[in-house]
């Protein structure tokens, strides 16, 4: 140590404060946020934009996306409407269907399950966790120990089951994914309803009269769902990658809705040989929404931490 | 004396600017061998931003604009940074606040100050090591080469504020920078850390300049008074002058309380509040012993009264006030309140009445919802809306009706506290636990909610129980006041007889320790009495006689075995100490306990 340690203990004393001053732009967070953005437009208007009927076939069967050194010209093409043939951007599945369009038409299953899931169980994960938060500590350790039940169950185990009981349906794996993902919002609201709870402004609603529930409610709750929220937006991205999953083994979306785990599903068998585009370009969309969610989310969490 | 001699610090015209808005405007001022020289002013006037320039240090993006730091004859501003970084620590030391934040959690405290010895000074390793034990040693730490061999999270804060003390003066440095090094103490540590340090000082002959805005520390320590503004020092005096016709606009109003009584309270008061017996105790997890928090406290406050309670931390002060208010459930003892018991009322009864009781927290931000507006915040003490009552419960705490619409965040700490106390005000309560307001403001704001409190009292007649560490503050607002230690009130008494006579040696030792905004009345011109020595006992962990017995310089054989009772004094004041009792002809036989006592209290 060449210098008293105090005196860099001030200097990076003020260094903090210079940072905590300067708002950082923030690329990866809004790269994130553009990713979540163009994920619920699909969602809403997907089937809707897609340059070809996703449910009827061409007659040109597995037909490779176009070489790349043709996209530029093909694309002048498009943009000035000059007449040209339909093109099939990401090619075509062994039943002739438009790659391209599917892969659009996708998030109006994969992105509505996963938002569906995820606010079933932020609604219910975090009243639960609310209540395990206050409630008397043998209620609060039972609810706990049962969540870490409901937590223990293995995600694709508990999918198949629910489709052996109830069958195949986009309803299962909503309840499946709001299974596995209410004990983290239980976890989270409760550990953020305890620091909330010894608030000054708790005690002086209490001081006032107010009751319980009430305090819980009106005060306790709003204050300790930030993190759930921004968990939430983590969770949205795995929960797609989940939805794919669980209609990849077959325990998820019924075909022939286009989705993206029953895509690559379909496409996996011509990998061998060289038919790579029906699996990959689902794939990748798969990461870039993923990605996007977790990135949005990161971004949440540093502001909410500032 | 200091003034006669070549200064040691010299400072001429010195600027510091950030981006063009200057922080620091052409300051001048000598600081003599020996000399402590006090620098207050309100947050934000450039007192730290001044210090750090005196080490050629400066935030970013800050700059010196111009002006000369010379110290001992040379330029400090004129050097090479190289040159400049090792003169600081051996020439210049530095203490912060926050003496636990400045600790590195990984190393131990001795190894800590050995390394700044060994940066600065030609020592081997064990010549260091006892070095370092010797300052901690001189410091007054009782066992040092134990302490030297803790982490910091192992040793009071009190401590570790020596601990800085000991990395700051160890290599010998001819001037000390020291920015409110005791905020966030207890008053007994702040007054032994402050004593060391001119101590230390006047031993050595060294300059020291105290950054401070607590005008009881220029009071007692310094030998003269710079006062910042805006930048620019507007008065430079010596205490006494200072203190008897301050010239500047900030230390005007800050002293404008200084020596004015609380209002007068009615004749022969109602009892509003009798506690009795009031125990609490908490259960630590794990170990399953027990914390004794609160311990048999007994006491009464009148309609329109208020009541200092005052103790160090840990003191459980706050634990009384939280058990009247029913925030915690008492184990033992009960609360009248308006000849109902608080602690035997039926949740419906308790719903009623809790509205009569209401509590002005600490930390003013934590004590708002932050996602609720200043007029939603008042609003829940009324009980159907009312925004006329809302603009004007504002206006009666001295806020512009215009913040209704605010956000708890956009408010300065003073007008939050406003806002918890506009609340409070709005539930018509015939009692309000004030909690520690004024702990958390700036000496400024301090001023105003106590002159704020002092009003609603004249003006809605409501009493309070005023918990505080601060004696200043308690002296200004406070009728009678209780001095509790380790849950049991020692002393409790007139506001006059406990300020100027205390009885218990807890009392005397903490009023001694309490610095007066009154050069007058200065610490170090005072006869040093017998002080309590040693630290704290652990609350977990209590001696079986008198709590203080350990430390107390008037313990007697008796004292160590036998739990102390309360005597009541003839002029009603009441104390928990035995030998004051045995002195003032109480009872007859010294050095053995009582033969009866009554409940926990014995009549005189």
């Amino acid at each position: 140590m060449s210098d008293s340690a105090q005196i860099e203990t001030a200097m990076l004393d003020l260094d903090r404060q210079d940072h905590a001053a300067r708002p950082v732009p923030d690329l990866l967070f809004r790269l994130g946020g553009l990713i979540v953005l163009a994920s619920l437009v699909l969602m809403v208007a997907g089937p809707w934009l897609t340059p070809f009927d996703i449910g009827r076939p061409s007659d040109d069967i597995m037909l490779p996306p176009p070489d790349l050194l043709a996209v530029p010209h093909l694309l002048l093409q498009v943009v000035t409407r000059a007449p040209h043939d339909p093109i099939h951007w990401f090619g075509t599945d062994s039943a002739g269907l438009d790659v391209f369009s599917r892969v659009l038409a996708a998030p109006r299953a994969d992105v509505t399950i996963a938002v569906g899931a995820n606010l079933f169980s932020l609604v219910v994960g975090s009243l639960i966790g609310l209540f395990a938060g206050t409630a008397r500590p043998w209620l609060a350790n039972l609810t706990m120990r049962l969540s870490d039940l409901v937590q223990a169950f293995p995600v694709f185990i508990t999918g198949m089951i629910l489709v052996t009981l109830a069958g195949r349906s986009n309803s299962t794996i909503v309840v499946t994914l709001a299974l596995l993902y209410t004990p983290i919002y239980v976890r989270l609201t409760r550990s953020e309803v305890l620091t909330q709870r010894n608030r000054g402004f708790i005690d002086a609603a209490r001081a006032l009269g107010k009751n319980e529930a009430a305090i819980a409610l009106r005060h306790v709750l709003p204050n300790a769902l930030a993190p759930a929220m921004i968990q939430a937006s983590v969770t949205i991205g795995f929960a797609i990658l989940m939805t794919a999953g669980l209609s990849f083994v077959g325990a998820g979306v019924r075909p022939p809705t286009p989705e993206w785990g029953l895509m690559i599903a379909a496409g996996a068998d011509g990998i061998v040989q060289a038919e790579w585009w029906p699996s990959v370009f689902p794939g990748i969309a798969i990461s870039i929404t993923v990605f996007g969610y977790a990135a949005f989310g990161n971004g949440l969490e540093r502001r909410h931490a500032r | 004396m200091p003034g006669d001699l070549a200064p040691i610090l010299s400072v001429r015209g010195l600027s510091v600017g950030f981006r063009g808005i200057p922080a620091v405007c052409d300051v001048s001022f000598d600081i003599a061998p020996g000399e402590i020289v006090g620098l207050t002013g309100d947050s934000g006037s450039g007192k730290s931003t001044l210090g750090l320039a005196l080490l050629g240090l400066v935030r970013q993006p800050g700059r010196i604009l111009g002006g000369s730091v010379t110290i001992e004859g040379v330029d400090l501003l004129q050097l090479p940074e190289a040159e400049r970084r090792a003169r600081r620590g051996r020439q210049i030391g530095l203490i912060v606040q926050n003496p636990r934040g400045s600790l590195s959690p990984l190393h131990t405290v001795g190894r800590q100050i050995r390394s700044v010895l060994r940066a600065h000074l030609t020592l081997s390793s064990a010549q260091a090591t006892g070095r370092a034990v010797g300052l901690l040693r001189q410091l007054g730490l009782n066992d040092p080469e134990r302490r030297a061999h803790s982490y910091p999270h192992e040793i009071s804060g009190g401590m570790a504020q020596r601990v800085l003390i000991a990395m700051a003066t160890g290599a010998g440095p001819r001037l000390l920078v020291a920015d409110e090094p005791t905020s966030g103490l207890d008053v007994t540590i702040q007054a032994q850390f402050l004593d060391e340090l001119s101590r230390t000082s006047r031993a050595a002959g060294s300059a020291v300049l105290l950054m401070t805005q607590d005008l009881g520390i220029i009071a007692n320590y310094c030998d003269r008074v710079l006062v910042m503004q805006e930048g620019r020092i507007v008065a430079s005096d010596l205490p006494a002058a200072f203190f008897a016709a301050p010239r500047d606009s900030y230390s005007r109003s800050l002293l404008s309380l200084a020596h004015a009584p609380p209002p007068p309270l009615p004749t022969a008061p109602a009892e509003l509040l009798a506690v009795r017996g009031l125990s609490k105790n908490f259960r630590l997890r794990g170990s399953g012993k027990t914390l004794q928090a609160v311990d048999r406290v007994d006491l009464a406050i009148g309609r329109g009264e208020t009541l200092g309670l005052v103790g160090e931390s840990g003191s459980g002060k706050t634990t009384v006030g939280r058990c009247l208010l029913r925030l915690l459930d008492a184990d033992a003892g009960e609360v009248v309140f308006e000849g109902k018991d608080l602690l035997r009322a039926t949740p419906h009864d308790l719903r009623s009445t809790r509205r009569r009781i209401q509590i002005v927290f600490q930390d003013p931000l934590d004590a708002l919802d932050p996602r609720w507006s200043v007029s939603r915040i008042v609003s829940e003490a009324l009980l159907r809306p009312d925004p006329g009552r809302i603009a004007e419960l504002l206006t009666l705490v001295g806020l512009d009706p215009a913040v209704a619409k605010l956000r708890p965040r956009g408010l300065s700490a003073g007008a939050q506290q406003r806002v918890g106390i506009a609340r409070a005000i709005a539930a018509d309560p015939a009692l309000i636990v004030l909690d520690e307001p004024t702990s958390a403001l700036t000496p400024m704001a301090r001023v105003g909610i106590v002159a704020l409190l002092r009003e609603l009292q004249a003006r809605l007649g409501m009493s309070y129980l005023f918990i505080s560490h601060d004696l200043n503050t308690v002296e200004q607002l406070s009728h009678r006041v209780a001095v509790m230690y380790l849950g049991q009130i020692v002393e409790l008494g007139a506001r006059e007889q406990v300020f100027q006579a205390p009885r218990h040696p807890y009392a005397k030792a903490l009023l001694a320790a309490h610095l007066a905004p009154d050069p007058g009345r200065r610490r170090v011109d005072r006869v040093p009495g017998a002080g309590l020595v040693g630290e704290i006992p652990s609350p977990i962990d209590l001696p079986p006689g008198c709590y203080l017995a350990g430390r107390c310089p008037e313990a007697v054989a008796s004292c160590r075995t036998t739990p102390q009772p309360l005597y009541e004094f003839a002029d009603g004041g009441r104390v928990r100490c035995t030998p004051a009792a045995v002195r003032a002809g109480l009872i007859p036989i010294p050095d053995r306990p009582p033969g009866r006592v009554l409940q926990n209290t014995v009549a005189a």
